[in-house]
């Protein structure tokens, strides 16, 4: 050993805690110990298939939705075209 | 007449076994951390995992194997939860003056400092071999590593050691004086 290992084990000597430390110890390890509730992982599970699902539907509807509205659009753009060609056809005839 | 049996669990006692390896969970958890309150609260949640698994320990030397064990674990852990591995940083080590005598204590203190600048597995290693005066075999079952990589941490550490101090004008000459 020389002398950095000597002045090593001068420098981590061993040192102690403080004066309390063991009846703090103690009177924790005797402390009655408070059950934890832990909601079961399966709720969990299930509440987040439920949740995930609702979403899906919400989506799904929304743009079933959102379709629907582009259709009746278009509906209402080819009925207005359809009426003006009407129109033109009616008027060549008189 | 019921024949009491002597369990070897039940002939140790809680309260011996911390008053017994206090000073080495705290004094490896301090070491280790350089902050005091944090090593004093891993070193009372080692022994109330000591309380908690007194069931299964078989003797007192038992004891002290998974204390230290534990110890060593638990101090990491709460190393790498701080997140912030050298708490002091390496230039903030007081430089000795040149030309002056190194002093016991101002060695010591600079010598810690530097240990805290370590990598967490050679510094804990280095702990285990100082403060505990345990052999690398030793060191490698306590730390879960194999007796190489304990020699090899501990022979790099010492020389990184040597180097530093030189940097700082530190040597074995002005130290003896």
């Amino acid at each position: 050993m020389d002398w950095l290992e000597r002045e090593l084990k001068g420098a981590l000597a061993r040192e102690e805690p403080p004066e309390d430390f063991a009846s703090r110890v103690m009177r924790r390890a005797s402390a009655p110990v408070r059950p934890v509730y832990r909601w079961p992982r399966w709720l969990a599970a299930a509440a987040a298939v439920i949740v995930l699902a609702g979403a899906g539907l919400g989506y799904r509807q929304y743009r079933g939705e959102m379709a629907k509205e582009q259709l009746m659009q278009a509906f209402k753009i080819a009925s207005v075209k359809v009426n003006r060609i009407q129109s033109a056809v009616e008027g060549i005839g008189k | 007449m019921i024949e009491l049996q002597n369990l070897p669990e039940t002939a140790l006692d809680f309260a011996d076994l911390v008053r017994e390896h206090q000073s080495m969970v705290f004094s490896v958890c301090w070491h280790f951390l350089h902050d005091r309150d944090q090593a004093e609260d891993v070193a009372q949640e080692v022994f109330l995992g000591l309380h908690r698994n007194m069931a299964s320990i078989q003797s007192a030397a038992h004891a002290g194997h998974w204390l230290r064990k534990v110890a060593v674990q638990r101090a990491i852990d709460a190393g790498r939860r701080r997140a912030r591995r050298p708490q002091v940083a390496l230039e903030d080590v007081a430089e000795p003056v040149a030309h002056t005598p190194v002093r016991d204590p101002m060695l010591a203190e600079m010598l810690r400092r530097l240990i805290a600048t370590l990598p967490e597995t050679p510094r804990m290693a280095m702990i285990l071999r100082y403060q505990e005066d345990l052999d690398p075999a030793e060191i490698g079952q306590a730390m879960d590593m194999p007796v190489a990589t304990v020699k090899s941490h501990l022979q790099r550490s010492l020389a990184l050691l040597r180097e530093k101090l030189a940097r700082r004008g530190v040597r074995e000459e002005k130290w003896t004086g």
